[in-house]
């Protein structure tokens, strides 16, 4: 389904919620089931929104492979996404998109992955995940890293034990600060990053990350220190976007427009302009 | 060859006539300068077509300030009252410089995978009849952008006001229709008359060099801008800028918008496009907790730099060409006495 885009690019589909689940104590995801399904690529982005309050440019969170059944997960964070947070199984929604480019899937054959994310960045990479899952036999290793402020905020946890028993797949995690009980990692992203070089082959890999701007950038100078080229990371931005089709303007980094170049978009293309980290 | 027609000062007014569209905008003569007007509301109203370009750009006729560009409701989009909808309206008295930035504007709203439905309606019912600059504006510089002071296409019609009558050229099959309709209002333009406009033209380049010299925007301003080291640079000019974004929305080729939904009455909710300004602080500022506001551009300087970066740098990576067409306007329109000319200046030394 492409969402009224050929008649009008700025309309909204309504949509109305089939199921909305608690995944943390400041994240939630939305589900659709959608009478048309909404093709994407992993990456990809859509504008959900409120009707009347706005909207806000999400990735799915969901499988491409299932585009009947569409996931978005969000942080409450500012006023729509507030708004959603309230909203329950039944309540309509606005949906347009899907927009941007997605990640370069089609790369990664014989390629190891690396996917690294903070907070709520592991909502995007998750569509990601999915598609690797389904064709790890294509892939070599593909090591998963992700980190939250504490125990209760690791999304998607009850996924975990699942994506680490695909073939080749691993996963590791860790919490910014100790807490009884834990016995994993504590600290930032970057300090599971260390073993990277002896968990993949840093010559023939691809990183994707998404997360807050200030984790992608100590991430991507960990990566980079560890032996990885900025042509092989990949930053996932969905920063502010209001057309989602490369004509509003705010979403630019250099000369290219996150909603349209991106919002999964290589290091080495942006690394030489102005404001790419805070 | 291109018809070209001459006409006297009622000749004119006769061919304005013959335009068949339901509004004609021209700029017209105010106490405070050039203002457009519609001729058809006041057909009293003298289009000031000697005069040096007027402040307000043509911009808000192909993207108006603020526009409804959808009706839903919580059960579905109103298909028909989210469609555009625009009548046969007819520009007059746009410069060169206009129809350089029409340019731009094209290759922004008409180009990439999805075109913008509503400019595209516009621009494709919107006649484009352009005026040569028979006086120049003390800000103009657009021959310093690549520009000069009259147009040899993307017109419909073009004007060469001569000192007396106008010498008028054809640019397009639409154009033609009108001076067929205008009947004897005009005649064939002679050798003569083709050598008045080209003295005419001539003697508004001369004009421009007076007061640009042989200054030009050189390709090495992208490299010079780049470079620009922003944690230092940036903050002299930055220190001037009120954050008034005069500057954005005076600009002809300056296109930033923001979309924002409301309630539109009953059970109703409209979507509204609005223009918006790179210059302002909430413009890149992403959703967060109060207190953090997280945004790219934190600083006012980097934003002036974005803005800077944008016109000169960045729009010819993207587009093809320069975002700025050298007509000056952000000049007078600023607060704090920004001249971009000293601004860009400021590079090549």
């Amino acid at each position: 389904m492409t969402l009224n885009v050929e008649a009008n690019p700025y309309a909204p589909q309504v949509a109305c919620l089939s199921r909305v689940i608690a995944e943390t104590p400041t994240i939630k995801t939305f589900c659709f089931d959608l009478d048309e399904p909404l093709a994407f690529r992993a990456g990809q982005f859509v504008q959900l929104g409120v009707p009347g309050l706005g909207e806000g440019p999400f990735t799915p969170s969901s499988s491409p492979l299932t585009p009947e059944h569409l996931e978005v997960t969000v942080l409450r964070t500012g006023e729509v996404t507030e708004r959603l947070h309230r909203m329950q199984a039944g309540d309509a929604c606005l949906l347009r998109g899907p927009y941007g480019k997605g990640f370069p899937v089609e790369k990664l054959e014989g390629k190891d992955v690396l996917v690294v994310g903070g907070g709520v960045g592991l909502a995007p990479l998750r569509a990601l995940i999915y598609q690797l899952l389904s064709m790890t036999d294509r892939l070599g290793r593909v090591v998963i890293k992700n980190g939250a402020r504490e125990t209760a905020e690791l999304l998607f946890r009850r996924q975990y034990d699942e994506w680490a028993s695909h073939k080749n797949v691993s996963m590791e995690i860790t919490i910014d600060k100790a807490e009884p009980g834990w016995t994993g990692n504590v600290g930032v992203v970057t300090t599971i990053l260390e073993n990277v070089p002896n968990e993949v082959d840093v010559r023939n890999c691809y990183a994707f990350t998404c997360g807050p701007e200030i984790m992608l950038k100590f991430a991507t100078q960990k990566l980079l220190e560890k032996g990885l080229t900025a042509e092989q990371i990949y930053l996932s931005m969905n920063r502010r976007m209001s057309c989602g089709i490369g004509k509003c303007g705010r979403c630019n980094i250099g000369p290219y427009y996150l909603c349209k170049d991106g919002p999964d978009i290589c290091y080495a293309k942006i690394k030489d302009y102005p404001n790419v980290f805070p | 060859m291109r018809s070209i027609y001459v006409s006297t000062e009622e000749g004119l007014a006769h061919l304005l006539g013959a335009v068949q569209a339901d509004e004609v905008y021209a700029a017209v003569r105010r106490e405070r300068g050039p203002e457009y007007c519609n001729l058809r509301a006041r057909p009293e109203a003298e289009p000031a077509l000697r005069e040096p370009r007027p402040s307000a750009s043509p911009k808000a006729f192909l993207q108006p300030a603020t526009e409804r560009v959808a009706v839903y409701s919580a059960t579905g989009v109103d298909a028909e009252r989210s469609c555009p909808a625009c009548g046969r309206r007819a520009l007059v008295g746009l410069r060169a410089c206009d129809l350089v930035a029409i340019e731009y504007l094209d290759k922004v709203f008409r180009g990439g995978d999805v075109a913008d439905p509503f400019y595209e309606a516009r621009r494709t019912s919107e006649l484009l009849i352009s005026v040569d600059c028979v006086a120049v504006h003390e800000n103009c510089f657009c021959t310093a952008v690549g520009g000069r002071p009259f147009a040899e296409s993307g017109f419909d019609l073009n004007i060469t006001p001569l000192e007396e009558g106008y010498l008028v050229e054809v640019g397009s099959e639409r154009g033609q229709e009108v001076i067929d309709r205008a009947g004897d209002a005009v005649c064939p333009a002679t050798d003569e008359d083709l050598r008045r406009r080209d003295a005419r033209r001539e003697a508004s380049l001369e004009q421009l060099r007076q007061q640009t010299g042989d200054w030009r925007v050189s390709d090495r301003i992208q490299e010079a801008l780049l470079a620009k080291d922003e944690a230092k640079a940036w903050g002299e000019e930055a220190a001037k800028c009120v954050e008034c974004a005069a500057c954005t929305f005076i600009c002809p080729t300056c296109h930033c918008f923001y979309l924002y939904d409301q309630v539109g009455g009953g059970e109703e909710f409209e979507r509204v496009r609005t223009w918006d300004s790179c210059i302002l602080g909430d413009y890149h500022r992403m959703a967060g907790p109060a207190g953090a506001k997280p945004s790219p551009r934190p600083g006012l300087r980097t934003r002036f730099a974005n803005r800077m970066l944008h016109k000169y740098a960045f729009s010819p990576m993207q587009y093809g060409l320069l975002g700025c067409t050298g007509c000056g306007r952000c000049i007078e329109a600023c607060y704090g006495q920004i001249d971009i000319r000293d601004v860009l200046r400021g590079f090549e030394e």
